[in-house]
Parts: structure tokens; C-alpha cells; sequence
């Protein structure tokens, strides 16, 4: 079971959406939440502070989601980092493109807290058995 | 009722930041418009209907989620080269946004929105599907009540199974459309025309590209950057530290202590009071503040869907849009201005015929423009049209029996040009419906009065009109001349005020039952603010304010002055007298009223006579 005190960054440029985000944190216990606007916010947020999660959108202005799991992913510092990709689409390419980039999970808007529960536990059982 | 139980504050959200990204998105199609082979611009759009569409998801507005991935599909494949913008893909568009705004209008009034029109949502298909769009009418406002059963059919036809759509489904979809609509589609824009005034306000409110529907509540949320809300926090803090300081001083000085360092400390205490209040004041007001951007934005496209109905070429210019106003003023402004816009590419502007005869460049620009001057904000419309003359409008003004012949010749140049705000006005014999729709200047007027605002014209024949219209910076602090009559104040709103004057007896002359004064040339009616009050007059007033409204300037009999101040204005909200605006409390504790002049002045039967010439009492 992942930690209920882990910090969580929710990067989207929708504060709807970050907002829907956080509150489906919420109901699962998970409160230690950050924003951030872009990809490229997001990378300022997880260089100077530690991280134990990230949840991303994939279509953003600046920096996009893939970009920055691309970019997690060849930061030594960064790199064992759990990124959970948010989308609107349930395209093959686009769940292909996101695994070849190293996402931990993939997650299709809409969804309610208990797939989300779902997704963060899969994520974190495939970490504790790597 | 609502559909929504529970998400309010959600929704809330998602409307106002979709409202926003709708109003970008529109802005960006008026510059595509311009440069079709943007990449960037066709990026940003795509990303908004993108974004739009994630968060109706969660909303569970299926109908819109369907609409922004049509839309969204169709910008992937524009933003990729796959295809290229035509005029019909880009009217086709602007429906759909339009469609977008209208769910928007549904959800705000706490209700799932309708499946937007069953030909818009097969158009787009095509449209993305690279094959020939059916024609879309121009306004999917009108067809946005087709939810009818055959929708159903019609859905599950072109969504159902992607693989099984072909070029014969589709014609046969949109055939079944048609069906639905009726004749609709051919005759749209001339049913449009003829639809009672109401129900016309109606769909150009929801659909007129930015307006907000008529029936749905204010915002009640406003944004406010946290570095101001420090700011308010701050200094109640430090007014709480103060107030600490006096109760302690009150102590002291209660307990009899009096020396000079006590009454010292006193003094220090009131005076950093008095600026830590006056300060959190201006802070607090700060929070209401919002970039006019926001209206602003939502124009541009106003004006394009208008010039091109009208087959003219028009740009709207806009400046100042970091000016900052009070949120409800933005939101009270928006009709005035789409108005008055409208106005200006409707009979402002020329036909490109038209100016090419009279040798100008064949683009009309119209400036929308807000600025800061001093304590007020100003908001500019201009255009470089034809331009008014003002012997046409003195003309008609008296051919619409609006005044006499003889008043016509008094009237100076800002006052002819002021004659078009009058009820009644309007210089186009037939009212056209694009900026008709029922309403005239008069409403502009009388909702930028209630800003307690003005409006001004200029105009030069073959050059262009200008509005110009000018505003507190605040509703909540009126700057205020304090008068007496006798003993008792009363507030006159400051921008009002001309100049005051003293009122010799000797100079009244009566004019036709009308006691009258000659300032610089002008002639101007002496009214006692005793009878606007409806007292008894027990002397002759001794000075006189020269006050100016849109529609006349007159000299307010009073008895004395008591000074200037800005007055905090408490509204009598359920028991308001006739011709008073609120109250306010002097330094003194007294309580004054404050003059609704435009109200005294409504009842004829004031204005008209001669002071009557009492014994000085």
C-alpha cells in the first residue's frame, strides 16, 4: 500500500482538473498534494523539493506531459520517480507512446477515485516487487 | 433541479476557467482567420477543446464531451497539414464554439446540455473525415433545442461503429436532420430576423458568441491573486495591533491620566488608524479589481461574426486590456458595450464600396480602449467611419417630436451628439436586427449612469465617431458635494457638479414661467432643491450648483455648503424613498441622505417654473 503521507505533484494547466485531481486524492487519504502548471513548472517543483509521485496531464502549453516523463526519466536524480499519465484519449499510439517513454501508469479522463486507487496500487506493488 | 448536486463548486470552476478558454479560443479563430497556416494558433485551439473536454468528463456532460472531441478531431488533423482551412470548415467551427457556449449556458443554470445539433455534429465528422461538410447554418443557437428522439438514431448512425460509416450514411444522417429542422436551414437568418424581441434577446444572449444567457445569475466567485489577499490579512492584522494600543490608551486615560505623553500616544494611535483603514480600504477594494481583459476578449469575435454577416471587413483593435475594474462594473458593461459595438460595425463603419469612393482603406478599424485617468476609468469605441452629422440628428431628434424645433437651435455640438442617447433615438428608420434588437442608445446610457458613469460623443463627419464613456473607479465610494437647506445636509453626487455659483436675485430673469440664469452665454433653469423635495420654500436659495446630466445642464437652488467628502454608500435596499440614491454617515455621526437626481428630476412638474420670490427670511 503506498504511503498516505507521500507528496504528490498534480501538474495540469487546467486548475479545474488539478483541482478533481487533489479532491480524488482526498477521498483516497492522500493530502500531501502540490500543483504545478506545466511540464516545465512541474520539473522547477521536483529539482528543488523531494517527490514521492507524480500525476500528469499529457496535453499542456510549455512543457507536455510526455516531455516530462521523458525528461524525469533521464534526470539521474529523477529518474525512479513514479509518473502516472493523465489523458483524454484511450489511443493506441498515445498508450504506446507513454509506455515507451517509462510512464508507470496510464489513466483515461474521466475516472473516479476508485480507479485511480486502483492504478496507484499497481503502480506501487510493481515497485515493491522490482 | 440540479443536475449537479453536490459538483456545484466544481462546476462553478470548470465554467469560469472554461468561460475564459472558450473566450481565448474564439479570439485565436478570429486570428486564424487571418493566418490559417498557423501551427501555433491551431495548436492553442486544439488544446482548448482539448481541456475543455477532459473536464466535462468528469462533469458527466456527455453531449459536450462529444461536441469538443468532434471539434478537437478536426484541429488534430488542421494542426497536422491532413487538412486545410476553407471558409465553410471555419463557419463550420465557429458553430461549434458557439454550440460549446451554449452548454455552457445550460450548465450554468444547473442542467446537462442538450446533444448539440444533430448537423453540426455530422459536419464536423465529415469535416474531419476529409469528405464534403453538409452546409452548416451560421448560429447552432437556433438548433440547439434538437433534441429531439431521432437523435438517438442519428447517434448511434454516425458514432456507433466508426468502420461503418461511409459517404452513404452520412447523407442519408443529415437528410433525417433536415427532416427535424424543417425548412430551417435555408431560411434561418430571415426567421431569426422575425422572432418577437424577447426571445431574439434570448438566443443572441447565449449565442451571440460571448454574451452571457439573460436568465443566468451573476458570478458570485471571483479570483483574486493571494499576494492582495496577504495584503488585506496584513493589515488587519496591524489594525488589530492598533486597536490594542487604544484600548489600552482608554484604559489610561479613563483611570485619569491625561499628561501630554498619554494624549501624545493618542493622537499617534488615531492618525496610524486612520491610514491603516483608509489603506485597508483601498486594499479590500483592490480584490474586487479584474483586468478588462476579460470582457474584452470575448469582442473581437462579436464584431467579425457581425462585419461578415454584413459583408463588411472590420477589426476590432483592442487596447488597455490590463485596466483594471470593479468585477461587477466588468460584468454590467458587457451589454453596453457589445452595443455599442455593434453599433459601430453596423452604422458606424462603411461598406467597402463606400469607402473605396471615399478613398479609404478598404478595412474599418473599430478601437476598443480602457485607460486609467485619475480616479476614473475610461472606455473607449471608436470607429474611422462615415461619422454623424449633427444637423441630420437635431433634424430627426425633432422630427421624432423628441424636442422643438427652438430647443433644436440651442443646442450646442455635444449636446446634438448627446440627442442620439434619448429614448426613441435611433437614426435608421427601420431597425435592423444586428444592433436593433429592440434596445437603443437610451439603454446604454442608462446603464452606464447606473455606474454612476457618463457617456460622451464626438463625431467628425467622413473621419469617424467616438464614445467615450468614463467611470468611478469604484461603486462602493462616491465623491460627494455635502449642501444645505437650512440646517439639514444633503449628499449631490460630485460628478455631476460643474460649478457653483452664487445667485444673485437681481440676475434671475423669468423666461416663460421659468426662472432662469445666464452663465457665460447659457441659458439655464434655476431649480430649487426645495421643491424637487416637495418642501416649503422659506427663502430665496443664495447659491447655485450648476449640474450637468445627459440630457440637461440646470442650476440646484440651495441654501449653504458643508463641503466635499467621499461618502461610503449604504443602499436602502428595501425601503428607498423616491430621488434618494443611499445614505451615508458624516465624520460627525450624522446620517445624509444622498440625491438620486435623475429620479427628482423625472417628475416634469419640477422643473418647469419660476422661484417664487419670498421675503428674505
Amino acid at each position: 500500500m503506498p504511503d498516505a503521507k507521500m507528496r504528490i505533484l498534480v501538474v495540469d494547466d487546467f486548475s479545474t482538473m488539478r483541482r478533481i485531481v487533489r479532491n480524488l486524492l482526498k477521498e483516497l487519504g492522500f493530502t500531501n498534494v502540490d500543483e504545478a502548471e506545466d511540464g516545465a513548472i512541474a520539473l522547477q517543483k521536483l529539482n528543488a523539493e523531494p517527490f514521492e509521485f507524480v500525476i500528469t496531464d499529457w496535453n499542456m502549453p510549455n512543457m507536455d506531459g510526455l516531455t516530462l516523463l521523458q525528461t524525469v526519466r533521464s534526470t539521474p536524480t529523477l529518474k525512479h520517480l513514479p509518473v502516472l499519465m493523465i489523458t483524454a484519449e484511450a489511443k493506441k499510439e498515445n498508450i504506446i507512446a507513454a509506455a515507451q517513454a517509462g510512464a508507470s501508469g496510464y489513466i483515461v479522463k474521466p475516472f473516479t477515485a476508485a480507479t485511480l486507487s486502483e492504478k496507484l496500487n499497481k503502480i506501487f506493488e510493481k515497485m515493491a516487487v522490482a | 433541479m440540479s443536475d449537479f448536486a453536490g459538483m456545484e463548486d466544481l462546476l462553478q470552476d470548470f465554467l469560469q476557467e472554461a468561460g475564459d478558454l472558450l473566450s481565448d479560443v474564439d479570439n485565436k479563430l478570429v486570428d486564424l482567420e487571418k493566418s490559417p497556416d498557423d501551427r501555433g494558433l491551431l495548436n492553442d485551439i486544439f488544446r482548448g477543446f482539448h481541456t475543455i473536454k477532459g473536464g466535462a468528463g468528469f462533469l458527466n456532460a456527455a453531449e459536450l464531451v462529444t461536441l469538443c472531441h468532434r471539434t478537437e478531431t478536426l484541429f488534430d488533423k488542421l494542426r497536422n497539414g491532413e487538412l486545410a482551412l476553407s471558409p465553410e470548415l471555419m463557419d463550420m467551427i465557429m458553430a461549434a464554439t458557439k454550440g460549446v457556449r451554449n452548454m455552457f449556458g445550460d450548465l450554468s443554470s444547473g442542467v446537462q446540455p442538450p446533444p448539440a445539433p444533430a448537423d453540426l455534429l455530422i459536419s464536423l465528422k465529415a469535416a474531419a473525415e476529409g469528405q464534403p461538410a453538409p452546409v452548416v447554418a451560421q448560429d447552432a443557437a437556433a438548433g440547439a433545442d434538437a433534441g429531439s428522439p431521432d437523435w438517438d438514431a442519428l447517434h448511434a448512425a454516425v458514432s456507433g461503429q466508426q468502420a461503418a460509416v461511409s459517404g452513404e450514411v452520412i447523407p442519408a444522417a443529415a437528410s433525417g436532420a433536415e427532416n427535424e429542422h424543417g425548412a430551417r436551414p435555408a431560411g434561418k437568418e430571415d426567421a431569426r430576423g422575425n422572432l418577437p424581441a424577447p426571445q431574439a434577446q434570448h438566443k443572441s444572449g447565449g449565442g451571440g458568441g460571448g454574451g452571457r444567457r439573460v436568465d443566468v445569475a451573476r458570478e458570485n466567485t471571483i479570483r483574486v491573486d493571494t499576494a492582495r489577499l496577504d495584503q488585506v490579512l496584513n493589515l488587519s492584522g496591524e489594525i488589530g495591533l492598533t486597536k490594542n494600543r487604544l484600548t489600552s490608551l482608554r484604559a489610561d486615560i479613563l483611570a485619569g491620566k491625561n499628561d501630554s505623553e498619554t494624549l501624545h500616544a493618542l493622537d499617534q494611535a488615531v492618525s496610524q488608524l486612520d491610514l491603516l483603514v483608509s489603506d485597508l480600504q483601498n486594499s479590500v477594494m483592490k480584490t474586487r479589481m479584474q483586468p478588462i481583459g476579460r470582457l474584452f476578449q470575448k469582442y473581437p469575435r462579436i464584431a467579425r461574426d457581425l462585419a461578415r454577416q454584413l459583408g463588411k471587413d472590420v477589426e476590432l483593435v483592442l487596447a488597455g486590456e490590463e485596466t483594471e475594474v470593479d468585477k461587477n462594473m466588468i460584468e454590467d458593461l458587457s451589454d453596453p458595450l457589445v452595443h455599442l459595438i455593434r453599433n459601430a460595425v453596423d452604422h458606424g463603419v462603411e461598406s467597402p464600396e463606400e469607402r473605396a469612393m471615399a478613398g479609404k482603406s478598404a478595412k474599418s478599424l473599430v478601437r476598443l480602449e480602457a485607460r486609467q485617468e485619475g480616479d476614473h476609468i475610461v472606455i473607449v469605441v471608436a470607429d474611422d467611419g462615415h461619422g454623424m452629422a449633427q444637423e441630420a440628428i437635431r433634424a430627426k431628434a425633432v422630427e421624432k417630436g423628441l424636442i422643438t424645433e427652438e430647443e433644436a437651435n440651442t443646442l450646442d455640438d455635444r449636446q446634438s451628439f448627446n440627442l442620439i442617447l434619448m429614448p426613441g433615438f435611433s437614426t435608421k428608420t427601420e431597425i435592423s436586427d444586428v444592433s436593433g434588437r429592440g434596445v437603443g442608445m437610451d439603454v446604454v446610457k442608462t446603464n452606464i449612469q447606473k455606474l454612476n458613469g457618463s457617456i460622451e460623443i464626438r463625431s467628425e463627419p467622413g473621419k469617424g465617431s467616438v464614445f467615450l464613456i468614463s467611470l468611478p473607479l469604484t461603486l462602493a465610494i462616491l465623491p460627494v458635494l455635502l449642501v444645505l437647506l437650512g440646517d439639514q445636509p444633503f449628499a449631490l453626487p460630485l460628478s455631476l457638479v460643474r460649478e457653483i455659483l452664487p445667485i444673485e436675485r437681481d440676475k434671475v430673469q423669468e423666461v416663460g414661467g421659468k426662472s432662469t440664469l445666464v452663465v457665460r452665454g447659457e441659458i439655464l433653469p434655476v431649480i430649487p432643491l426645495v421643491r424637487l423635495l416637495g418642501w416649503q420654500q422659506e427663502r430665496y436659495p443664495e447659491y447655485g450648483v450648476l449640474m450637468q446630466t445627459a440630457e440637461r445642464s440646470f442650476i440646484l437652488g440651495v441654501d449653504s455648503f458643508a463641503g466635499r467628502d467621499d461618502a461610503v454608500i449604504k443602499s436602502l435596499e428595501d425601503f428607498r424613498p423616491h430621488g434618494v440614491a443611499g445614505v451615508t454617515t458624516l465624520s460627525n455621526g450624522q446620517i445624509v441622505l444622498i440625491l438620486d437626481m435623475k429620479e427628482l428630476l423625472s417628475d416634469p412638474g419640477v422643473i418647469n417654473g419660476r422661484v417664487p420670490a419670498l421675503e428674505a427670511g
